[in-house]
């Protein structure tokens, strides 16, 4: 029996975090599990770090989840992948945008982005479980950035061994995105989880 | 986005996601509210939001008020009258209502009137983090205490049952982490709004003169005693979990979750009292509940609310029990919000045992990955009028000015490089503190204040100004939307929260209505003309406006995209030395170094040409987006 499973989501305020911790959640619900989503609506409209939570499980009441118990770590940006590196473990799988955003300050200060090296150097001080999704490519394929959220959210239903059904998440995609952009959504969903199964398989 | 139709749902038994604030607005919708009124705020905003989205079609009145002490003056008009009400705020705007909730407890209400106050522990959008439980104990009414969004929902309803009872207002205080928490949500039946109903004439109890007072003080005092007798049969305040260990837990709110969790973690067999009504506490039950323990560990975050209440109830029910909390026996911050992590280390070492998980080692393993790693604060974002408005303020009025600013987006101008904004403290409070800091020193002073907010509380400093001759001048950052706070109209947009037309009320004409003599609009984007308006406010003798007037980058993306708009990046010519003049005087976000030079990150510009009119090379070529 499940105990309780944790994904923790980190990303940049406009990326779209919280629409994907929504259809997390709406998953969920349809699968008649118990869950808390949390969301922290920043001070500013777009620009700032966030972060939100989801967990699963009978048990669960509070919508934080705890340093070093997530299951899942759902980065939309390298950068906030590291800044949320407390929540894994080596049990942890890593599921990482490879979409760079440079904060503000490393232009004011001449610094360039840290190379992926780098950063993959540091994520594995912490767990070996990484998958890097090429969500810049694969959303232009599927035809808007704005769909990165969904490219993610389908990686994580290929190989994130959720306690949610995929046919769920579909449906919840359904009932959460605009009917208009559903078809895009769709493609961003099944491209996002073709990327992370051949990745999975080859590693 | 997800449909709010959903909330419309007459299903009982249906089970649904919802938002803790999307669950209120259901509340509202199966308690029959006819009239939801609101300024918005975070964490409340959702609220109101959600209403203001669904309001027609569920048949009842919503409307974005001026300010709060409005919001709640237009509610309890409503529930005088027959007709149920809410009013939905952040903490920090119940201090603005408070005059008249002080004395609307002792006139009370025919209907059932709720105020939801959302109170944000840790501060992640606000500028204290206050304690609004203690406005029920000042003011004297009840206050229930939701700690999911099921218990949102279903307080809501009780709430308005509560009030109609003892026919006074009924506090609903969540927090952030209630508000801002998704969780399954079961609905009950619907039930239709009553939109009007009978006002009654009756002086002594409604015209709260001294000698109406007095006797309604008395009255309020005994409707407290009535109260107390369904807190102690409310079924929110109960023994969620009997354990059969010496400890005994009471726990409110948010902080309940992690309780629970962490006495869990720990395995501490403690038996845990949940308070979903704190106000007033119910006294025999706790009595009861600390007769049973030898230690209690009280857990709550911010003030030691509950803990002051229940050391005195020890006293008289059980003055041997150990009380553990946040004062004499201090295991528990009184600032920040509380997590699971805090609850467990601080229960692990009342108990004396040991934590499951060795957090100081993941911290430690932590902190070495995270200590170069660049912090990314909130900012203003790529194409922001204010960024202009600020680059123009501190170009004109220069460093020795001082500048007063106030609460919005345009509070993020005094990270670098725009550094404008010495003093901020709460809603509208620019203009006023501006004055005095010009009375005090020879500085020229500016205060920044954007519209909705200037609406809100910044009219009566403006008229100040003008009747004491302040020389200041009033920076009106005008994006033509309560931006931060989601981009909900006011009255300055001509849109009502309905969705209705209105009457713009045009805030040049409400400057100069104040008797201000120079009151100018400037666009931000054009620089030079901006800057001589600018020029001339600051040597202007008395008080002067400028109103900096441009549309929030969002919402113009926003209705560019819809109307099939596309939006062409600047671009960066050959003639571009990289002496970086743009990114070290707008910090825009779009632009962005690759390989040491600077480019622009085509996917945020929106072409608002600021770049190209600071760049002293014209190397920036603008783009286009019309």
């Amino acid at each position: 029996m499940m105990k309780e499973f944790n994904i923790v989501l980190a990303g940049v305020g406009g990326q779209g975090t919280i629409l994907a911790a929504e259809i997390l959640g709406v998953a969920a619900v349809k699968d008649g599990l118990n869950v808390r989503v949390s969301e922290i609506h920043g001070m500013a409209q777009r620009g700032g770090a966030v972060t939100s939570n989801v967990r699963i499980g009978e048990r669960v009441l509070s919508s934080t989840v705890l340093e070093g118990q997530a299951d899942v770590l759902l980065g939309f940006e390298p950068l906030e992948t590291l800044r949320n590196l407390r929540f894994a473990s080596e049990k942890t799988l890593v599921i990482m945008s490879d979409e760079q955003i440079p904060p503000t300050e490393l232009a004011a200060k001449n610094i360039d982005y840290p190379s992926v090296e780098k950063i993959l150097e540091k994520i594995h001080r912490f767990t070996n479980r990484v998958i890097v999704v090429q969500t810049k490519k694969l959303a232009k394929e599927a035809g808007s950035i704005l769909t990165r959220n969904v490219i993610l959210i389908g990686a994580l239903a290929a190989v994130g061994k959720l306690p949610t059904k995929n046919e769920s998440l579909v449906e919840a995609l359904r009932d959460l995105v605009p009917s208009k952009h559903l078809e895009m959504n769709f493609k961003a969903f099944k491209l996002g989880f073709e990327c992370a199964k051949q990745k999975a398989s080859q590693s | 986005m997800p449909d709010l139709r959903l909330l419309l749902q007459d299903k009982p038994g249906k089970q649904v996601l919802l938002l803790g604030n999307e669950a209120i607005a259901r509340g509202i919708l199966e308690a029959g509210i006819g009239v939801v009124t609101t300024y918005p705020g975070t964490p409340a905003s959702e609220i109101g939001d959600s209403i203001s989205a669904i309001g027609a079609e569920a048949g009842l009145y919503m409307e974005y008020s001026t300010n709060e002490i409005v919001a709640a003056e237009v509610a309890a008009g409503a529930a005088n009258s027959g007709v149920r009400a809410l009013t939905a705020m952040k903490h920090v705007g119940l201090n603005v209502a408070s005059d008249l909730l002080m004395t609307l407890a002792y006139a009370g209400v025919r209907s059932g009137y709720v105020l939801v106050t959302a109170d944000d522990p840790e501060c992640y959008s606000s500028q204290n983090e206050q304690d609004n439980r203690f406005y029920a104990l000042l003011s004297g009414l009840p206050c229930l205490e939701p700690s999911n969004p099921q218990e949102a929902k279903d307080m809501t309803v009780s709430a308005i049952e509560i009030s109609e009872k003892l026919e006074l207002p009924v506090l609903l205080r969540t927090t952030t982490r209630v508000s801002h928490t998704r969780g399954p949500v079961s609905y009950n039946r619907l039930t239709k709004p009553n939109l009007k109903g009978e006002f009654i004439r009756d002086v002594r109890r409604l015209v709260m003169v001294p000698a109406n007072s007095r006797p309604k003080h008395g009255v309020l005092l005994k409707s407290i005693e009535r109260a107390k007798e369904i807190s102690e049969k409310s079924p929110y305040n109960k023994v969620a979990y009997e354990g059969k260990s010496k400890f005994g837990i009471i726990s409110s709110s948010s902080a309940y979750n992690y309780a629970v969790e962490a006495a869990d973690l720990l395995g501490l067999g403690a038996s845990i009292l949940k308070l979903g009504m704190t106000n007033p506490l119910p006294e025999k039950l706790i009595g009861e509940f600390l007769r049973k323990h030898e230690k209690i560990v009280i857990v709550e975050e911010l003030e030691p609310y509950l803990e002051m209440q229940i050391k005195a109830i020890a006293k008289d029910h059980a003055p041997n029990v150990e009380v553990y909390g946040k004062t004499s026996k201090a295991y528990f911050p009184k600032e920040g919000e509380l997590s699971t992590r805090k609850v467990a280390t601080a229960l692990a070492r009342i108990a004396n045992k040991e934590l499951p998980i060795d957090f100081a080692k993941i911290d430690e393993k932590y902190l070495e990955v995270a200590k170069n790693l660049p912090p990314r604060p909130p900012m203003l974002c790529a194409g922001c009028p204010h960024r202009a408005s600020f680059y123009v303020i501190r170009k004109v009025a220069g460093e020795k000015a001082i500048y007063a600013t106030d609460i919005g987006c345009y509070a993020l101008g005094i990270a670098p490089p725009l550094n404008v904004g010495d003093i901020m403290i709460c809603m509208g409070a620019s203009v006023g503190i501006g004055q005095g800091i010009s009375k005090a020193t020879d500085a020229d002073t500016l205060a920044i204040i954007g519209d909705s907010t200037f609406l809100h509380a910044g009219i009566p400093g403006l008229i100040n100004a003008v009747y004491n001759n302040h020389k200041i001048t009033v920076a009106i950052l005008d994006n033509l939307t309560t931006a931060m706070t989601g981009h909900q109209p006011h009255p300055g947009t001509g849109v009502t929260g309905m969705g209705n037309p209105s009457e713009k009320v045009d805030i040049v004409k409400v400057a100069e209505g104040c008797g201000v003599k120079y009151v100018r609009v400037a666009d931000p984007f054009k620089i030079k003309e901006a800057i001589m308006i600018l020029k001339e406010a600051l040597a202007h003798s008395g008080p002067s406006v400028v109103v900096f007037r441009a549309p929030c980058t969002l919402t113009d993306t926003r209705e560019k995209r819809r109307r099939g708009i596309k939006t062409v990046p600047s671009q960066i010519s050959e003639k571009c030395t990289n002496c970086m003049a743009c990114v070290r005087l707008l910090g825009c976000p779009a632009l962005i170094l690759e390989n040491g030079k600077v480019c622009i990150d085509e996917a945020l510009c929106t072409a608002c040409g600021l770049c190209a009119s600071v760049c002293p090379y014209g190397a920036m070529e603008r783009g286009s987006s019309a």
